[in-house]
């Protein structure tokens, strides 16, 4: 067991630190703290020009093979980036869902042909991606999707609804869950299709949430084509292929948001000091609870990583989505109890960061997976309780 | 970075869960409750366990927290009916003040020393060679004690209050407390695993309504939640054993996360198992308030939750840095 960092990976968090420091500079310089979770529609067309310095600086794709045209990193530098990205307040990415989660998609399970279109614009900031799996009709029970595609010569042509597709707005592509399978139901017959938003057969409408601003949009389908080799995987074979993404989705993408929450805790506990509310022996023990199991999710996250005890851990990895979501929402309730009365009414500043952080966290238990599915899926996988 | 066991420190783990699959089953703790089980001692004595933290002038093997915290866990999940608390917690301090003789003896399991507890009790003082104890931050013998047998809520434990001229001794007594509590942790994480695995089982044999209530969500959703604090509470263990081992300037709070991270998960635990087995749980037949019973004085002993609580809550609200 080592807990600290080798010479040669304190070298490259210099090399991170000293990047981050010379581009986060100029009309970069006031997108820190900016476009992350809740605030995603913030600066949109900056952040994507950001995607692009960070693109030609080599920094996207970090876990992405070096055949797929990413860094290869190894998972302790992966690590070692989202801490310094965190630590220097960079702005959220705007790229996250391609290069977290349809980049390795159409990797792992993509023709040659899709991974030479679709990799190198994702590694360069220059296509946005969306996710369209949820429908009004299948939220957790994503097998009730209705969405349809139907081959029409070289094209596919779809009619359906999505929605809560975050960044539909600003995306010019999502990766669509659709029925392709004659009498196709439930996981039989479904296909995963690239399809283009900038097109007739497409219509985004921006929902807005309870933070008043509008992530996520319903995204309408109404004859919208896309070429038939667009299919990521099998034809009516789709299945297999979104449970890998989602797989990505509660997993390890999952672990530079630790270094994001540090920062939070920390801006929190200053204002708790700043105020007062730090006397209150109640605060303080909420607090140092919060401070714990943000420390211990570290560990659980640092334990994955290493790859000799692997035979005990999927226990572990499989309940990382339901811990930091429950630590999450915490979190944003103890902010709002640090603020006491003045959690009632909307500042800028401080209070500002904070009632937008207690209102995105609200969601934090409900997307990628309920924490009422997650703990289904942990019973049956993790403990082997009977269905 | 590397946070994982060697495969020695592994091996040695699987060594003692097999030996002690064989010897301590259940019966044997429920035996412990009528008659202190000397012969434990000695056993875990022979695979080397007690002298596993002495140096090798002691006839110890020189060895550290990272490679006793599994096997603490081992004896946790078979509530094996002994203290090794107190021998892997004062190992170092005697070889620390140079009592080699009493130390080696102890290793053997020819000898017992007591420590104790900040609570104020003292396990097995009648038969200790020598009572250490933390009077204001100092460390010292008990010499001349009086001691004052209590009746523990776990059958198989042995307290007495203790009193004696207090003796200082030139040895750190935060170290001390703090590897005791790091036992006790990792003992809880064990006692929970085992816990669990009783819930699971259980869960999928007994039927009701037609089926196993393991397939009844409001159940599996006990069991999960229980999943989560061991799965959690695990490595702040194995982190605080390092920290131990390298004397991090922050070991304390790790050892108090860990206590406070293993002393819930083993609660929250023993609550959920005792409700998934509905009443046979509750009873004194069956094996699960052993563990819950060992699991309640481990918790509250060596710096309870409010304790060790505290002590993160001061680090935290002084601006600590912790990477
Ligand atoms: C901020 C945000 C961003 C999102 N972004 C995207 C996106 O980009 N792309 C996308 O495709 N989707 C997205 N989603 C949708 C998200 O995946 C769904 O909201 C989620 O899967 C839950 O579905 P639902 O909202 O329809 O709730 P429902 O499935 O209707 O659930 C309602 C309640 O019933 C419970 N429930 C349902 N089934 C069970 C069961 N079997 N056992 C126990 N309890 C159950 C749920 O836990 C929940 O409490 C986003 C959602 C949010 C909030």
């Amino acid at each position: 067991m080592d807990m600290s960092f080798s010479a040669e990976e304190e070298l490259f968090r210099e090399e991170v630190r000293t990047w981050l420091g010379e581009h986060l500079v100029g009309d970069f310089a006031r997108l820190r703290g900016r476009g992350g979770l809740g605030d995603m529609d913030a600066f949109v067309e900056e952040r994507i020009a950001w995607e692009q310095e960070l693109g030609r600086g080599g920094w996207t794709g970090l876990a992405w093979s070096k055949e797929s045209g990413g860094r290869g990193a190894s998972l302790v530098e992966q690590v070692i980036f989202l801490e310094e990205y965190a630590r220097s307040r960079a702005p959220g990415r705007a790229g996250h869902i391609g290069e977290g989660l349809l980049g390795p998609t159409v990797a792992a399970f993509g023709t040659d042909a899709q991974k030479a279109r679709f990799l190198a614009p994702i590694l360069a900031g220059t296509e946005i991606w969306c996710q369209g799996y949820s429908e009004p009709n299948a939220g957790s029970d994503l097998a009730a999707l209705q969405t349809r595609a139907v081959r029409d010569g070289d094209n596919w042509v779809i009619d359906g609804q999505k929605v809560w597709t975050s960044l539909a707005m600003v995306s010019q592509w999502c990766f669509v869950l659709a029925r392709t399978g004659a009498g196709s139901s439930r996981h039989e017959g479904i296909s995963c299709l690239l399809v283009r938003m900038d097109q007739p057969g497409v219509r985004v409408v921006p929902i807005r949430q309870m933070t008043g601003n509008a992530e996520f949009a319903e995204v309408f389908f109404d004859g919208a084509t896309t070429p038939v080799d667009h299919v990521v995987g099998p034809v009516d074979g789709g299945w297999k292929v979104a449970m890998h993404t989602l797989a990505h989705e509660r997993g390890a993408s999952t672990l530079g948001q630790q270094a994001d929450f540090t920062n939070e805790l920390r801006a929190l506990v200053q204002v708790a000091k700043d105020n007062g509310a730090a006397n209150d022996p109640g605060i303080r023990d909420r607090l140092a609870e919060l401070w714990m199991r943000l420390k211990v999710m570290r560990l659980t996250a640092l334990r994955t990583l290493s790859a000799h005890d692997r035979g005990e851990l999927p226990r572990e990895a499989m309940i990382t989505k339901l811990f930091w979501a429950t630590w999450h929402r915490d979190l944003g309730e103890l902010a709002m109890d640090v603020l006491g009365p003045d959690a009632a009414v909307l500042r800028e500043g401080h209070d500002h960061d904070l009632h937008r952080l207690f209102l995105w966290t609200r969601s934090d238990t409900i997307y990628a997976g309920t924490n009422e599915i997650q703990k289904n899926l942990i019973a049956q996988r993790a403990l082997g309780m009977p269905r | 970075m590397r946070f994982s066991f060697t495969e020695e420190q592994r091996q040695m783990r699987d060594a003692l869960r097999s030996s002690l699959t064989e010897s301590c089953p259940s019966g044997r703790v429920r035996a412990a409750w009528k008659t202190p089980d000397a012969a434990l001692r000695i056993e875990l004595a022979e695979q080397g366990i007690l002298a596993i933290n002495l140096p090798e002038d002691a006839g110890g093997l020189g060895l550290g927290a990272q490679d006793w915290v599994l096997l603490a866990e081992e004896l946790g999940l078979v509530a094996a009916p002994v203290n090794l608390i107190e021998t892997l917690a004062t190992n170092p301090t005697l070889a620390a003040i140079g009592a080699l003789d009493l130390a080696s003896q102890v290793g053997t399991g020819a000898e017992f020393v007591a420590l104790e507890e900040p609570g104020g009790f003292a396990l097995d003082a009648d038969k200790a060679a020598g009572i250490l104890a933390v009077r204001d931050g100092r460390v010292g013998w008990l010499r001349d004690a009086t001691l004052i047998a209590e009746t523990s809520v776990d059958g198989t434990r042995r307290p007495f209050k203790v009193d004696g001229r207090f003796e200082a001794v030139d040895a750190d007594a935060t170290d001390l407390l703090d590897r005791a509590a790091l036992v006790a942790a990792a003992e809880l994480v064990g006692l929970s695993r085992r816990m669990l695995d009783l819930a699971v089982e259980y869960s999928k044999s007994r039927r009701q309504f037609g089926k196993p209530i393991g397939s009844f969500q409001a159940v599996q959703h006990h069991l999960v939640d229980a999943l989560q604090r061991i799965a959690f509470a695990a490595p702040a263990v194995y982190r605080a054993a390092w920290s131990v081992d390298t004397n991090h300037p922050n070991r304390s709070v790790h050892v108090s996360m860990a206590k406070v991270y293993a002393s819930e998960a083993a609660l929250f635990t023993g609550r959920k198992a005792l409700q998934v087995h509905g009443a046979i749980g509750y009873t004194f037949e069956y094996d699960l308030h052993m563990w819950m019973k060992r699991a309640w004085t481990l918790s509250s002993a060596w710096g309870d939750v409010r304790h060790h609580t505290d002590r993160v809550g001061q680090f935290v609200m002084s601006g600590g840095q912790d990477a």
